[in-house]
């Protein structure tokens, strides 16, 4: 995963790139393979929620999510995502 | 029930902890709203019967897409919002996303999603106001995603 986070005037723009190949569970039929999905995003700043969503099957793989929150530089962000089986990746970034 | 199995519980409890306190999952509050087929259903599912102004909602997306596989859809408001959803209703169930915005937080999100042909996407604005807004966008799409 990756993750950039861009302070200018009080708004801090993140770009997550999660590596995942979000699979629904048709295409899983389709290419005999094992439907998993992201199913959920959040990223926090200390221990505020800044981001939250729950994804489907439908996401394209390897998925970009851009999103916007008042913040300011140098603090850390922190994205974590959970797939369908639970498995999560979490990654911190400083606002630049 | 033996130790091992209760120790490892226990584990279990502590790692989704942080997720499940903080958080509302709409994936477990509302099974139903992932599972419908038409944006219709998805939307009641998600939300019960709801009237929707078709305004105060922006979707930026490409109106015909190369490659169905990988579309960006962005969706912006200045609506004081609680949370966001995005459907379509060319894939085999229509719901893609639901965010939850935070307090004061900005509605300009933006994915990568799937379509297995041309179809409509709607986006839907839950207003902290009680109403919902949205707004529809047809795409076409040269070439499915979804292994189609």
């Amino acid at each position: 995963m990756k993750v950039k986070a861009k302070e200018k005037d009080g708004i801090v723009k993140v770009k997550v790139l999660a590596k995942h190949q979000n699979i629904g569970p048709e295409e899983g039929e389709k290419k005999k393979k094992e439907a998993n999905f992201i199913t959920s995003v959040i990223a926090k700043v200390g221990d505020a929620i800044v981001f939250e969503m729950n994804g489907s099957g439908f996401m394209s793989a390897n998925p970009l999510y851009k999103f916007k929150f008042k913040g300011k530089k140098g603090d850390e962000l922190e994205v974590t995502w959970t797939d369908l089986k639970g498995e999560t990746e979490t990654k911190k970034a400083k606002i630049k | 029930m033996d130790r091992r199995k209760f120790l490892g519980l226990g584990l279990a409890a502590v790692a989704l902890a942080p997720i499940t306190v903080s958080a509302l999952d709409f994936r477990k509050e509302k099974p139903d709203a992932w599972k419908a087929e038409k944006t219709e259903e998805a939307i009641k599912a998600l939300y019960g019967e709801i009237k929707v102004e078709e305004t105060g909602v922006k979707i930026k997306a490409p109106k015909l897409a190369e490659n169905g596989g990988k579309i960006p859809v962005v969706i912006k408001s200045d609506i004081e919002a609680k949370s966001v959803a995005l459907f379509q209703d060319a894939n085999p169930r229509s719901a893609v996303a639901v965010w939850t915005v935070p307090e004061g937080g900005i509605v300009d999100y933006a994915v990568t999603m799937k379509m297995k042909g041309s179809g409509k996407i709607t986006a839907i604005v839950e207003g902290k106001d009680g109403k919902f807004y949205s707004k529809v966008l047809p795409i076409e799409v040269s070439k499915g995603g979804c292994g189609g």
